[in-house]
């Protein structure tokens, strides 16, 4: 004999506290009672007992035990007591249905998600109709689908609802959030069952924790199977208009085999190649092809296997941009070579009588020249004239000699040239927010100004002079360039690869607070950063960019990865079980307690408490005595 | 705040064609409703007598004088004015009970005063409780009722009951015979037989409105009770149960009959009425059935 719904002590808490408030009622209506009475003429007429012997004797007792004992009835009727044992009672059970994007692949003409829905369902009509089952989807993460649920059909709604997703599966966090439903949800943990293919990262298997309650009902998946690791596109370094792609490839079957891979750019073949792996190996390949235009670049295996989402992957290349600057000037060849160094830059080059100051896209250059009106986008002054110069000029000087660069600054990174002598050189006065680029022992020569519009003032012509010939000329102009225009220099790398836990490598150990790592809608993505190891999770298929400073990288994470080994527990039950689990064996009474329970109250008012309502409401008037009619 | 009417304006419509009744022949004003035994001036034939000098030549049979050729006087049926007093008890032992009585009792006091005052009686209010307080006086229509209302209303409950007392007071207060309705419990810790005997042996016409509440007449407590007395404030501790209630019930009807038999011994009314019983159900009831208000 047990209590399902409540433990002895509960019970026994729960009976006596009601017990105590019956009894406490029970003396609280027998006690003495004060009423104001017109006469009490009557009352004398009436008395005829003794009045102490009454007040030490319970009156009514019989309705007293009969209202505890209807208690105690009702009670147990909602502690729902069982005959039998506890350990034959219902039980709840986790049910882990994989839904890793592996579980796609077909074997036959059926997919094998289809096979563990049926295992799953098959598993669920053996158990006994009282255990509950909570049904958990597991690919990189564990997603509950139902409570603790006994309804039969919501259960299998929730199995049948169930679809290959584009992520690898994590068995442990399956396990642990199973074990972890059990321990704080759970009235009496049953099974832990797990179905599906089981395939996991290679590096993750042996290190996995089974629970002792667990049951795998494998389901077996094709051998042989040949698809992308990881797929890559990102512009060359050495020439902004070449791409390269990098291809890795797995032969995840037991056999080797030959497989021919061709990369396309819009349609176009852009490269073949073979690959000729042995079993589980694994290989990569390169290709380097120019465009300056945007489009699709679709890597393909040549080959039919059961598992196809791996063997095409499609990348969306944008178009190369060019940073448009306009020079104004009455000397164009002396800056052109400046330009024409710098990739991603069109410059043109025009007199300055022909200044519009309405351009709205790019950078203008002023060289020695006060427009009218000063240019509404970013721009380059060179030896303004000293009373139109936007940043003011404190005095000018002859034969300046440049000291030194602010090196801690983007604008001055790399620049390392000394000893520059100037024969007529500007000095400005430096406001505050302005950051002085290169100085003298006389003052600022080179000023740039951040806001919006950005400025940067020369005061000496850099390619008139000396510095012509240096490194730091290009230099410096690139600096400039890429602090006005840092979107265009940014380097583009896209990565097809599967959703879960991506590592991104950078190239410096990088502040976090400069990085931004978003999703494809703009939403912040959280992420870690250890040495030079960026971290983020994504549990769903989609595009997330990671943005360090001058570098981007584009995760479209939708290339399935099937996972190298096959898990198997070799301490858990495997297979449907043979029998029910769970008999039941206890019966239910409640219904008959509460049934008797309600009878004991229904009694009890019928016999003692209807007696004083009745005598209240006995309507009787003297009127209708027969004596009375005789008026 | 206005306080609520005592009586509706649809009751009061059902009450304009009832009439308080009596039945003893009181001397009284001409112009009443209630025929007299007394012979007078009205317009029911009574009786015919011998002539005698000095008697009204209208009078005289002249058709028997020329069969008989002796004058015979017809006499006439008097409808004398009676004056109606009504004895409001508003003692402590009104206010007891679930419903309260004396709430009760001044509805159908208003109830009663408007049925008169429409048929041109005298009204008289009188409220008592252990002696006899400011009386109102009403008479000369249904216009006459709204003061009457006012009075009714402003009456508070207090003290206990001493109709020794009261019944002394008022036949030194009032001389006239009279219509005499009392509204009461009755209950007097004395007695109150003897005095409303003194009433109806001064010639008083007795109409007894014995007004009680359900918890009067049965109580629904049990077991262990303290009980004090709304009037004398005195106690009493008792076990009740169900056969001490059923002596209860036994002595309060033996108490209600030995009013009835005042009331009825004197050929006056006696009507018991239950709070429970709506002041409609009253009128045109056990009321109506006695005979007092017709």
């Amino acid at each position: 004999m047990f209590f399902l719904n409540l433990s002895l002590p509960e019970f026994l808490a729960v009976l006596g506290s009601l017990s105590a408030g019956v009894v406490a009622l029970y003396l609280l209506d027998r006690m003495r009672k004060i009423h104001t009475v017109a006469t009490l003429r009557f009352f004398a007429a009436a008395e005829k007992a003794p009045v102490l012997k009454h007040r030490r004797k319970l009156q009514q007792p019989w309705s007293l035990l009969l209202q505890l004992i209807s208690l105690l009835l009702l009670l147990l009727a909602i502690a729902q007591l069982r005959f039998g044992s506890p350990a034959r009672a219902s039980r709840d059970h986790v049910l882990i249905l994989d839904s890793s994007a592996w579980m796609a692949a077909r074997t036959g003409q059926t997919r094998m998600i289809d096979q563990a829905r049926a295992a799953a369902r098959s598993y669920v009509r053996l158990l006994p109709a009282s255990d509950r089952v909570m049904v958990v989807r597991a690919d990189v993460l564990a997603t509950p689908v139902t409570l603790f649920e006994s309804d039969r059909q919501k259960i299998n709604q929730a199995i049948d609802q169930t679809q290959p997703g584009a992520a690898p599966l994590s068995i442990q966090e399956a396990l642990d959030f199973a074990q972890q439903a059990q321990r704080l949800h759970s009235q009496r943990p049953g099974e832990i069952v797990f179905v599906g293919a089981g395939r996991v990262s290679g590096d993750k298997a042996p290190s996995l924790s089974t629970p002792p309650n667990l049951r795998t009902i494998p389901i077996n998946g094709p051998s042989e199977h040949f698809g992308f690791r990881k797929v890559s596109v990102r512009r060359s370094f050495t020439d902004t208009d070449t791409w390269e792609v990098f291809v890795a490839v797995k032969n995840y079957g037991a056999k080797a085999r030959s497989v021919p891979l061709g990369v396309q750019f819009g349609g176009a073949p852009v490269g073949t190649r073979r690959f000729d792996l042995k079993a589980g190996a694994e290989e990569n390949a390169t290709f380097r092809f120019k465009t300056r235009a945007a489009g699709w670049l679709e890597a393909r295996l040549i080959t039919q296997d059961a598992f196809q989402q791996d063997d095409r992957a499609v990348l969306e290349l944008p178009a190369r941009k060019l940073l448009p600057v306009t020079v104004y000037s009455t000397e164009p060849d002396l800056l052109r070579p400046v330009f024409t160094a710098i990739p991603g830059v069109q410059a043109t080059f025009r007199p300055p009588a022909s200044y519009d100051a309405n351009i709205h896209d790019g950078i203008v250059l002023l060289d020695r020249f006060s427009p009218p009106a000063p240019p509404a986008v970013d721009s380059i002054w060179m030896e303004p004239p000293p009373n139109k110069s936007p940043i003011a000029v404190r005095n000018t000087e002859k034969k300046v000699k440049l000291k030194n660069w602010r090196a801690d600054h983007p604008l001055g990174a790399g620049l390392r040239a000394k000893d520059l002598e100037f024969q007529n050189a500007e000095v400005f006065q430096v406001q505050t927010g302005d950051i002085a680029l290169a100085e003298s022992d006389a003052g600022a020569l080179i000023v740039a100004r951040p806001g919006k519009p950005k400025t940067v003032v020369f005061g000496f012509h850099p390619v008139r002079s000396g510095m012509k010939y240096e490194l730091t000329t290009p230099l410096l102009f690139a600096n400039i360039l890429r602090w006005m225009a840092p979107d265009i220099f940014r380097s583009w790398e896209l990565t097809a690869g599967s959703a879960g836990t991506v590592d991104v490598e950078l190239e410096s150990e990088t502040n976090p607070s400069t990085i931004h790592v978003v999703t494809e809608d703009g939403k912040p993505l959280p992420f870690t950063v250890e040495g030079r190891t960026l971290r983020f999770f994504s549990g769903a298929a989609g595009i997330v960019r990671v943005l360090t400073g001058d570098r981007e990288l584009v995760y479209s994470l939708t290339l399935p990865q099937p996972g190298d080994i096959v898990w198997t527990s070799s301490s858990a039950k495997h297979g449907l079980p043979g029998r029910s689990p769970a008999q039941p064996s206890s019966t239910d009474i409640w219904p008959w307690l509460a049934l008797l329970g309600s009878l004991g109250l229904l009694t009890d008012w019928i016999l003692f408490g209807r007696k004083q309502g009745g005598a209240a409401a006995a309507p009787h008037t003297l009127h209708r005595l027969p004596w009375r009619k005789a008026s | 705040m206005k306080p609520d009417p005592l009586i509706d304006s649809i009751f009061l419509a059902k009450l304009e064609r009832l009439a308080i009744q009596w039945r003893k022949s009181f001397p009284g004003l001409v112009g009443g409703h209630n025929i007299s035994h007394f012979a007078g001036p009205g317009q029911e034939f009574l009786d015919h007598r011998q002539f005698h000098h000095g008697d009204d030549l209208r009078a005289v049979n002249w058709r028997a004088y020329l069969r008989l050729e002796k004058l015979f006087l017809k006499m006439f049926q008097v409808e004398p004015r009676i004056p109606v007093r009504l004895l409001l008890d508003c003692s402590n032992s009104m206010t007891t009970g679930s419903v309260s009585k004396f709430d009760y009792a001044r509805k159908l006091a208003a109830a009663l005063c408007y049925v008169g005052l429409v048929r041109l009686d005298t009204m008289c209010i009188q409220p008592f409780a252990q002696e006899l307080g400011d009386s109102f006086l009403s008479g000369g229509g249904r216009h006459r009722f709204i003061p009457a209302v006012n009075f009714l209303q402003q009456l508070k409950p207090s003290g206990r009951t001493d109709y020794f007392q009261i019944a002394r007071q008022f036949i030194s207060k009032y001389p006239q015979r009279g219509l005499l309705i009392i509204i009461s419990d009755f209950l007097d810790d004395t007695d109150c037989e003897r005095p409303l005997q003194f009433l109806a042996d001064f010639g008083h016409e007795l109409m007894l409105l014995h007004i009680w509440d359900d918890e009067d007449r049965d109580p629904p407590w049990e077991g262990q009770l303290d009980l004090t007395d709304a009037e004398t404030g005195s106690t009493l501790e008792i076990g009740f149960d169900a056969a001490a209630r059923r002596n209860y019930t036994v002595a309060f009807d033996e108490f209600a009959k030995s009013i009835q038999r005042v009331g009825l011994r004197n050929s006056g009314r006696y009507v018991g009425l239950s709070t429970g019983t709506t002041i409609e159900e009253a009128i045109f009831g056990p009321m109506a059935r006695s005979g007092g208000i017709q």
